[in-house]
């Protein structure tokens, strides 16, 4: 049983950035099997508290998929062919997103118990909770699969390109995740904010109507398409997009770039939650 | 093997200057302050003090839970902690597998925890509730449990707050003989309670702490003696200078 002795992994950090960096990771490799049961146990409490209980896992995001279909095609008018393939190609993956991000404000704050009872490198809660959202994603293609029922035309070998563009996902989710965790437990309120944020980036973010329209404002106020660039969102509902509903190859130059954006993206969030991590159990 | 602990000051900030975001110029507090002292194997040192002297504090710091601002702390060996009985516990795992999960969050490698499960199952006592959710189980069970996990992975050093108590008479008995074992293997116990008795009977060795200092440190009986003849004169004056608080309300 461990807690090193002289080497606390809880403390403040005692090496430089990299080596801080490095510990956290070496300690997220050293429990893995924390981390799994972790995620095991998040995963399984998601179904516990509702009668239909796992089914929510496909219900909620077709049930979205539902409504936007509404507003857009029925209210809105907007003509699109095989409009639900269109959409869902869009809106269940950033289920998934959205999803990782409401259980990343609670998966450090409401370990508070065990936080205050036993040292253990709380990097591994953040990163169960990420790893259970990935539940989600996989429950999310259910109902993706359900509408090339409607739409077998659609279908093509493409469509596994859908995997790169999730895993371009993953890596952005990581760092978000990571970050917010650590903030939650200082701003409670960020829990209040975030669904209204993340509302508005949607909307932002070509998935109720095609690029282009975003690209139309951009022609009229051109500092806007830099945010449509900026955006990853832009191009990972693109690359969902072109796998999903166009049948053809995703844009990689983007992806790989995001992609390759991601990585010191996740090692900063990685030192900031180490620098923090100390502090939680002052403030729970 | 030789367990050596030292800490100086401790601080900590009030939870309200955080939470409501104010910045209150006397927010901080601390919470222990040159706490210097070093525990030796097959020392067991109890820390006794009156509610709100630091002793949880200085726990958790020893644990590894809580950073010193200032000064360090070194501890050479094994730690386990019962702080609270069933932390870690997800209520909706059964006894086995929080056993497992808690024994993940104490860092006990996964085989040696698989081997230990039975055993762990037995002594908390808990029958064919074993196999149930632990939300089920009464609080008293938990505490069986929490006891029976954290005692069965021989750590070198034990940081114990206030756990004799839990159970019924039977329990309470077996895990004084267990304490007694774990002391008798030469491992390092710190023990903060209440119950003076206990302390005087178990420990070796007592530290008082007040308002977050060390006011006395010595042989048990001693420290305790002196500690108790304290309180009882403070009691005394208190009920001869006449109530202070408001009745009823």
């Amino acid at each position: 049983m461990t807690t090193h002795s002289t080497e606390l992994t809880v403390g403040r950090p005692r090496r430089g950035s990299i080596g801080t960096i490095f510990e956290s990771l070496a300690s997220l490799v050293e429990r893995r099997r924390l981390v799994w049961y972790l995620t095991i146990s998040e995963v399984r409490n998601k179904g516990t508290n509702s009668l239909l209980g796992n089914i929510w896992w496909f219900l909620d995001p077709a049930l979205q998929l539902f409504v936007y279909f509404l507003l857009v095609s029925v209210i809105f008018q907007q003509a699109q062919p095989a409009i639900l393939l269109f959409l869902g190609a869009a809106i269940l993956p950033w289920k998934w997103f959205t999803a990782a991000l409401a259980s990343a404000t609670t998966s450090v704050r409401g370990r508070e118990q065990v936080m205050r009872q036993i040292a253990f490198p709380h990097i591994v809660l953040p990163a169960a909770s990420v790893l259970a959202s990935v539940g989600n994603f996989l429950f999310a293609l259910v109902p993706l699969g359900a509408l090339y029922l409607l739409y077998p035309d659609r279908l093509t070998p493409w469509a596994l390109a859908v995997l790169p563009v999730a895993v371009v996902q993953f890596l952005w989710t990581l760092p978000a995740v990571i970050v917010l965790s650590a903030v939650a437990v200082f701003f409670r309120d960020i829990s209040n904010f975030i669904p209204h944020g993340l509302r508005i980036w949607f909307y932002l973010s070509p998935a109720l109507f095609p690029i282009e329209t975003l690209r139309d404002i951009g022609a009229r106020h051109p500092w806007f398409n830099f945010f449509v660039d900026i955006n990853p969102f832009t191009w990972i509902f693109s690359g969902y997009r072109d796998a999903l509903y166009y049948g053809r190859a995703p844009e990689w130059g983007p992806l790989g770039v995001l992609a390759l954006a991601s990585i010191p993206a996740t090692l900063l969030s990685i030192y900031f939650f180490r620098r923090v991590s100390p502090l939680f159990v002052k403030v729970l | 093997m030789q367990y050596d602990l030292r800490l100086s000051k401790k601080r900590k900030l009030r939870d309200t200057v955080l939470r409501d975001g104010r910045h209150s110029q006397s927010g901080k507090f601390w919470a222990l302050r040159d706490v210097d002292f070093r525990v030796e194997a097959g020392e067991s040192v109890a820390v006794i003090g009156p509610n709100g002297a630091g002793k949880s504090t200085m726990l958790q710091v020893l644990a590894g839970i809580l950073e010193p601002s200032v000064g360090k702390v070194e501890v050479r060996g094994k730690i386990a902690t019962l702080l609270q009985l069933g932390a870690g516990f997800d209520p909706e795992l059964n006894a086995r597998e929080n056993t497992l999960l808690v024994g993940e969050f104490l860092g006990v490698p996964h085989k040696e925890m698989l081997r230990r499960v039975p055993a762990i199952l037995e002594f908390a006592g808990l029958g064919e509730f074993a196999d149930a959710e632990v939300r089920t189980y009464s609080s008293g069970m938990r505490a069986r449990l929490g006891f029976s996990v954290a005692t069965s992975v021989e750590p070198d050093v034990l940081l114990l707050d206030e756990v004799l108590s839990a159970g019924d008479a039977a329990f309470v008995e077996k895990s004084r003989v267990r304490l007694t074992e774990l002391m008798k293997r030469a491992r390092a116990i710190v023990f903060v309670t209440h119950d003076l008795d206990s302390a005087a009977a178990f420990c070796t060795r007592a530290i008082e702490l007040e308002g977050g200092r060390i006011v006395a440190d010595g042989p048990a009986k001693r420290v305790i003696a002196a500690y108790k003849k304290k309180m009882a004169k403070r009691a005394a004056t208190a009920s001869r200078s006449g109530p202070v608080a408001h009745r009823g309300s």
